[in-house]
């Protein structure tokens, strides 16, 4: 943590936490009921920025060498990336073809 | 640089006493730790995404969960996160009184998140939800449902555990600021993955 970022005390913490909040209920308004695609992507920037919050300043990881970032996010989005394109087109593949795979839904 | 002072930063390098990442290697390990942790997350919530997409159907979380109650256990998720964040900040400016104070409202947070996770446990499986069946028609429904909200509340469980541990010590001046500031980036974990849970799962 760099000594900036000490100077400030805790009212950084207290501003983050506010504007968490005010996202959360955002996106609460949103509702879940017939979400638009466009709605959906708002929810997940809504998600992401939260996120980043977080981690940005509760965990201290804005304030930390570059090579730390990196490892963190490269890891993680990484990971993400390589789930996605291995289980978005199957999973949207059986949600277009009609036939969908027996979940278990029969016993 | 001529070759030998090369040859000679290099040897250094490799000596060891150098930090590439300017932390230490308690919390590099705590980061590696959160990373890993994550990928389970992650990998959950995937498999969750597809047995979604795959579902022909999926109940409308709305006339499931109240989704106010669950609104107020993400409001007491981020509370005790910006709670937690002020007593490591208390920990490095070397207050300990602030540092219990804090923690213990964080651990109150966490205990009242759980509180209200059993409840709402307790009323779904009331309704009779299981692992492998429910009401609503659709089985992986309640599978991904305990499955994901169950490993992340045994993580809550975890944190509070850890925290009291961290809170007793700094009651007896036996912590330093960055012990609490390891606590603190668990728990900070813990709200980061309530925040993808909460979207994926309770929003979308």
């Amino acid at each position: 943590m760099s000594q900036t970022h000490q100077a400030h005390g805790y009212r950084v913490y207290w501003v983050v936490w506010f504007v968490l909040l005010i996202v959360t209920v955002g996106m609460m308004s949103l509702g879940t009921a017939g979400l638009t695609t466009f709605l959906i992507l708002i929810l997940l920037l809504g998600m992401l920025l939260k996120a980043s919050l977080i981690s940005g300043y509760f965990m201290h990881l804005r304030f930390e060498r570059a090579s730390l970032i990196l490892i963190v996010a490269v890891g993680i989005l990484a990971t993400a990336g390589v789930l996605f394109f291995l289980i978005a087109p199957d999973g949207l593949r059986v949600l277009h073809s009609g036939s969908h795979v027996d979940l278990g839904g029969g016993r | 640089m001529n070759q030998a002072a090369k040859s000679a930063g290099i040897e250094s390098v490799w000596r060891g006493g150098i930090s590439p990442f300017a932390v230490s290697w308690r919390k590099l390990m705590m980061w590696l730790f959160i990373i890993t942790d994550g990928l389970l997350f992650a990998g959950l919530l995937a498999g969750y995404g597809f047995v979604r997409l795959a579902s022909p159907r999926w109940p409308n979380r709305a006339e499931i969960f109240h989704l106010d109650f669950i609104a107020l256990m993400t409001f007491i998720l981020i509370t005790s996160s910006a709670t937690m964040a002020t007593a490591v900040g208390a920990a490095r400016q070397g207050r300990p009184k602030t540092v219990v104070r804090f923690l213990l409202l964080t651990i109150l947070g966490g205990l009242s998140f759980l509180g209200c996770q059993a409840y709402e446990w307790s009323k779904l499986i009331g309704e009779g939800a299981r692992l492998s069946t429910n009401p609503w028609g659709v089985p992986l429904f309640s599978a991904a449902f305990f499955i994901i909200t169950g490993f992340h509340g045994s993580h809550v469980l975890t944190g509070v555990l850890i925290l009291s541990i961290v809170a007793v010590r700094a009651l007896r001046q036996r912590v330093s600021p960055e012990g609490v500031e390891l606590a603190g980036l668990y728990w900070h974990f813990v709200d980061l993955v309530w925040v993808f849970i909460f979207t994926l799962f309770y929003l979308i």
